[in-house]
């Protein structure tokens, strides 16, 4: 009796080991559900600087992958669009007329001079430079050898599965940027945070929120991925 | 008595006159020496920066690349010239800490062949010299900008390409162009980030100082189609135009400067003629021809100022001597480089000593005595000989 307790102690025990997810999986499976489903809405992005607000409202295209935003307001700005579809990113400007294909450099740009990167809104960079560690519930990263991160650790805090903070260091153990998500809400068997906050650690009164507001989850047509609608709308 | 030492008699009969011709002269010498050691020297200390830190003696590149510097137009297969030379690879990176991002030049290097012909790896002011892949050394002033410290990781991006590279050395050179924006990578590194195959975009090649525009005219009658050397003034960017527009304004300016001096001391030596015509009526009706007369005129206008000439020379060479030996200038170049970061200006310059000089500033000398001869001169050969020794 004694030795069937412990075969299916130790069968339970190893299909638990078997079942459970590494570290690596896990940041990958949160990475995913904070790409959302396939939907349309409108970003409020806000930047803050010290003495200055600027808010920008973005129309965004996403099938999770690809996305395409066109900026709605202020005035002054409206017309600029962006698509981002792998390592490609288009911007176009309307004062120009004219599309600009952006070097892959362009993705660790600031987006719209906030403190996000396109990096930040789309890339994976997580997953493919960092090594992934957990520690106390917290995944803890740290640069593959020769990896092309400037950071020297990076901490993502999950809630349940959901990425619930990301804090940056610099090589020299100082925290230097921090991305919050709030607010999740469940879309289409997919998530998506509702308020998304990045600060500047170095830097007092630099932050950017963006609001993700008036969401329709659904298939995008494939022509908003296509640099031409830049120029001639989604 | 010759002629000269009546002359020279003569200068001296107006000691205070000549002292004051001599002064214009005094100083218009010590100008002309220092302006040609201070241009000479400003020329030196840019061959210096470019063919030792910002380029090399000589350059060979594809002409499609001298059109377009893209990597694209470099070298695939690197090619046999008949002289040694070492690989660089040349692109536009984007450098990334975790404080800042940058855009610069980074150039590919073959670490031992740099030490062979560069004097950057020889500059490093903190940490070491490249010695293999994954390691990026940095011009100090662009470390700072970019705050990133030796051992720490640097991220340079191409539209190919990223990598992260280890600071291993921070150079200090004096050499604006190197402190300000030097990105050094190991030239297999440079290859990955450029990914298109090419495995250098120009070749450096040693050339002794002063041989570095022949190296490359050699080269070129040798050189297989589509190649072409080009020496380091070639190389200059628009610091070359600074430097010969300042030749082509301060040597006019100097003739310029010559001329008024010699002026000055004509126009003393005619007051001084028309004062003693009685005096050179007795000595013509004593024999002496009115040309040899005029002749002492000229002697005593070329006496005068090479008086003036010798004492300008010796404080001239004084002055230049000190420039050239000390950093007088530092300051004044420190605050130039920090005005034209990218304009290859070195920290510091020293005048160059060079006895051609005195053979420029004699020109004083001999123009006082053309002068003379032409004006204070022409009134002893049209001297009425009669009237003057009635004493009308």
């Amino acid at each position: 009796m004694t030795v069937k307790r412990t075969l299916a102690f130790l069968i339970l025990a190893l299909m638990a080991l078997v079942l459970a997810q590494s570290p690596l999986d896990k940041l990958k499976a949160a990475l995913d559900r904070l790409r959302g489903p396939a939907h349309q809405g409108v970003y409020v992005l806000t930047v803050e600087r010290p003495g200055s607000t600027k808010t920008y409202r973005i129309k965004v295209y996403t099938d999770g992958n690809r996305a395409h935003l066109r900026v709605l307001e202020p005035r002054s700005e409206a017309g600029q669009a962006f698509l981002s579809l792998g390592q490609d990113l288009y911007l176009y400007d309307p004062r120009l007329d004219r599309t600009l294909r952006l070097p892959p450099t362009g993705r660790t740009e600031r987006f719209l001079g906030s403190d996000l990167t396109y990096q930040d809104l789309m890339g994976r960079d997580l997953e493919e430079l960092f090594q992934v560690a957990e520690a106390q519930g917290v995944l803890v990263l740290t640069p593959k050898p020769g990896a092309a991160t400037p950071y020297g650790r990076v901490e993502v805090y999950l809630k349940g599965d959901l990425i619930e903070r990301i804090l940056y260091y610099d090589q020299r153990g100082q925290a230097v940027r921090e991305l919050w998500l709030e607010g999740y809400q469940r879309l289409d068997g997919a998530y998506l945070p509702r308020v998304m906050e990045l600060r500047d650690l170095l830097k007092e009164g630099y932050r950017t929120r963006v609001e993700i507001q008036e969401v329709r989850v659904g298939p995008i047509p494939e022509r908003c991925f296509n640099p031409l609608a830049l120029e001639r709308g989604c | 008595m010759t002629l000269l030492s009546l002359a020279w008699r003569n200068v001296l009969r107006q000691r205070r006159r000549t002292a004051l011709l001599s002064l214009v002269v005094v100083y218009v010498t010590v100008a002309v020496l220092f302006m040609l050691g201070f241009l000479d020297g400003y020329g030196e200390s840019l061959v210096e920066a470019y063919a030792r830190y910002v380029e090399a003696p000589v350059v060979v590149a594809k002409e499609a690349w001298w059109e377009d510097p893209d990597p694209t137009n470099g070298f695939t297969e690197l090619p046999s010239l008949g002289v040694p030379y070492t690989p660089r690879l040349s692109l536009y990176v984007l450098l990334r800490s975790p404080y800042r991002t940058e855009g610069g030049v980074a150039l590919g290097v073959d670490p031992e062949g740099e030490r062979r012909l560069s004097r950057v790896s020889v500059k490093v002011a903190e940490g070491r010299w490249l010695e293999g892949k994954g390691e990026v050394v940095l011009g100090y002033r662009l470390a700072e900008r970019l705050d990133v410290r030796v051992g720490e990781r640097l991220v340079l991006e191409t539209g190919k390409a990223a990598l992260g590279l280890r600071v291993v050395g921070l150079l200090r050179t004096g050499v604006s162009n190197v402190d300000f924006a030097g990105v050094y990578l190991h030239l297999e590194d440079a290859e990955r980030l450029a990914g298109t195959g090419v495995r250098a975009t120009h070749l450096a090649v040693e050339a002794g100082r002063g041989r570095e525009e022949a190296t490359a005219q050699a080269l070129n009658a040798t050189l297989p189609p589509g190649l072409k050397a080009k020496g380091v003034w070639e190389l200059m960017g628009p610091i070359r135009a600074d430097y010969e527009g300042s030749r082509l304004f301060y040597l006019p300016l100097l003739g310029l400067f010559m001329l008024l001096a010699a002026t000055a001391v004509v126009s003393t030596t005619y007051v001084s003629v028309r004062e003693r015509l009685r005096e050179f009526a007795v000595a013509e009706s004593l024999g002496l021809t009115p040309g040899r007369l005029a002749l002492q005129v000229a002697l005593e206008a070329a006496l005068a100022s090479g008086v003036g000439l010798v004492l300008g020379l010796l404080l001239g060479y004084a002055l230049l001597y000190y420039t050239a030996t000390h950093d007088v200038f530092g300051p004044l170049m420190r605050m130039s480089v920090e005005f034209f970061p990218e304009s290859g200006l070195s920290e510091h310059l020293y005048t160059a000593v060079r006895p051609v000089y005195a053979l420029y500033a004699s020109l004083v000398v001999v123009l006082s005595g053309l002068l003379a001869l032409l004006f204070p001169g022409r009134l002893v050969l049209r001297l009425e000989l009669a009237r003057y020794l009635k004493g009308e």
